[in-house]
């Protein structure tokens, strides 16, 4: 794979730290910023997070970067979202209270029943063998959330069981939404990553 | 399926990482970011990192210690416990690098505290600390600053059953640091059933966990002190808890995190 530049976008919320290692562990370079001037020159661009649906969705409306990110997906850049990056990518999310979500991937993020939060390593099962993640099929990978995916099941690519089986890894043209934590899956969280950047990439 | 998990523990008091006997002797064991990095290369499914003297001291979260872990680039979870007191502690220790915090003295203190962070960074991120121990068929909670126990306050009740809290970390004060000593009926008698407990405190060999694993309640061991007296031991628990649902042991990589940290400053 030629040089790659990832452009992780700050908007503030959730640990950063993990995913820049892991990234320039893996030999790419590694942009972090909330400023579309400098996530421009990046390949790739990726949107991670750890807390509440609203929250975030309130703080990228603040730093104007809701625009930013529909008119890269639109100009068809490769854009990864990380566990609530992920969920910001679907039409909206019932978590504390409807707000609306980027709208890049149809869908609906819904709470688990009984309060059964999906924490811990679990297995991912792709669907479609011709996924660059399908390397992944069977591994483990580290979950943390409250809440899922809801979808039409053309979007999901691979799913895993928890209550119920839910979609872990969703997927529309260059927009990929990963529901658990590549950077803290050891191992399998690496190979994941650089196989599904490298197809991204060079598609 | 989801997996049970195994949890390595670093204790730290002034600094240093400890090991602890009933949380009033402690034996040091040297700088916590070894011990960190070591459970990060034997494949523990997270990491707690305790600093036991910051609620005490009222000296707040152990901010340059988790900016300090934050920096290994650990591929494993990290949660932190200490110190944390308000909403901006919570959203300071999750953007310097871990990924759960656990609260402790809040849940004595300042409940609509907790309720706030569970607002701000999702329950999943929100780990409850209750202090145990069984005494004449009854579960007292322990309060480590005023040195007493009493029963667990009905209001806390009814917020771990809301789901803002995602796990309840359940410490055997009292046997913390013996072998064999976690008291099951902690287990058995914890009042609420759909309560999912990580359990800590004088777990110290297989057979033990297995047992504990057993209860469906229970979503992981935490072992503390028992992974201080030999190297690898993460992956030698995991290999002999093959018959249940646990990930299994992993062996990748041998360099020194804090070496290539340290090269990149």
């Amino acid at each position: 794979m030629r040089a790659c530049t990832v452009g992780i976008i700050d908007y503030g919320i959730g640990n950063l730290a993990s995913v820049v290692h892991t990234l320039r562990d893996m030999g790419f370079r590694v942009i972090v910023s909330n400023k579309a001037a400098d996530l421009d020159v990046a390949n790739i661009l990726m949107l991670p997070g750890v807390g509440a649906f609203p929250v975030a969705m309130s703080i990228l409306h603040e730093r104007g970067l809701v625009d930013y990110l529909l008119q890269q997906a639109d100009l068809g850049r490769p854009l990864i979202g990380i566990c609530l990056g992920m969920q910001l990518l679907v039409n909206a999310s019932y978590e504390h209270k409807y707000t609306s979500g980027l709208g890049l991937i149809p869908g609906d993020i819904l709470p688990f029943a009984n309060h059964g939060g999906h924490i811990g390593w679990n297995t991912l099962v792709v669907m479609d063998e011709n996924s660059p993640c399908m390397e992944s099929n069977g591994e483990d990978f580290y979950f943390n959330h409250s809440f899922f995916y809801q979808g039409p099941s053309k979007y999901q690519v691979a799913i895993t069981q928890h209550l119920m089986p839910f979609a872990s890894i969703i997927q529309r043209d260059n927009v990929v939404g990963l529901q658990f934590h590549p950077e803290k899956s050891q191992l399998a969280g690496k190979i994941l990553l650089r196989n599904l950047i490298k197809s991204l990439v060079d598609a | 399926m989801l997996k049970k998990r195994l949890i390595g523990v670093v204790t730290v008091k002034d600094g240093w990482a400890v090991q602890s006997f009933g949380y009033h002797r402690y034996l040091p064991l040297g700088k916590p970011e070894c011990l960190v990095e070591n459970l990060d290369r034997w494949g523990a499914d997270e990491i707690l990192i305790q600093v036991i003297d910051r609620s005490k001291n009222r000296s707040g979260p152990d901010f340059h210690l988790i900016e300090k872990l934050g920096k290994l680039g650990l591929e494993t979870p990290l949660i932190y416990a200490g110190g944390v007191s308000t909403l901006e502690d919570g959203v300071k220790i999750i953007q310097l690098g871990a990924d759960r915090i656990v609260v402790d003295a809040l849940l004595h203190d300042e409940l609509v505290v907790v309720q706030k962070l569970s607002e701000r960074l999702g329950a999943q991120a929100l780990i409850g600390s209750l202090p145990l121990s069984y005494n004449s068929g009854a579960i007292g909670w322990f309060n480590y600053r005023s040195k007493t126990s009493k029963l667990i306050s009905n209001e806390l009740l009814v917020l771990i059953q809301s789901g803002i809290i995602s796990e309840l970390l359940i410490s055997d004060w009292e046997h913390e640091g013996l072998p064999r000593g976690f008291e099951q009926k902690l287990v058995e008698n914890f009042p609420v059933k759909e309560a999912r407990l990580i359990i800590f405190g004088g777990i110290s060999n297989s057979e033990q966990m297995s047992a504990l694993l057993e209860y469906s309640g229970v979503v992981a061991v935490a072992i503390g002190n028992f992974l201080s007296y030999r190297e690898h031991a993460i992956q030698m628990y995991k290999e002999a808890l093959r018959a249940l649902p646990v990930r299994l042991a992993s062996y990748e990589s041998t360099f020194s995190l804090i070496e290539v940290a340290n090269a990149k400053n």
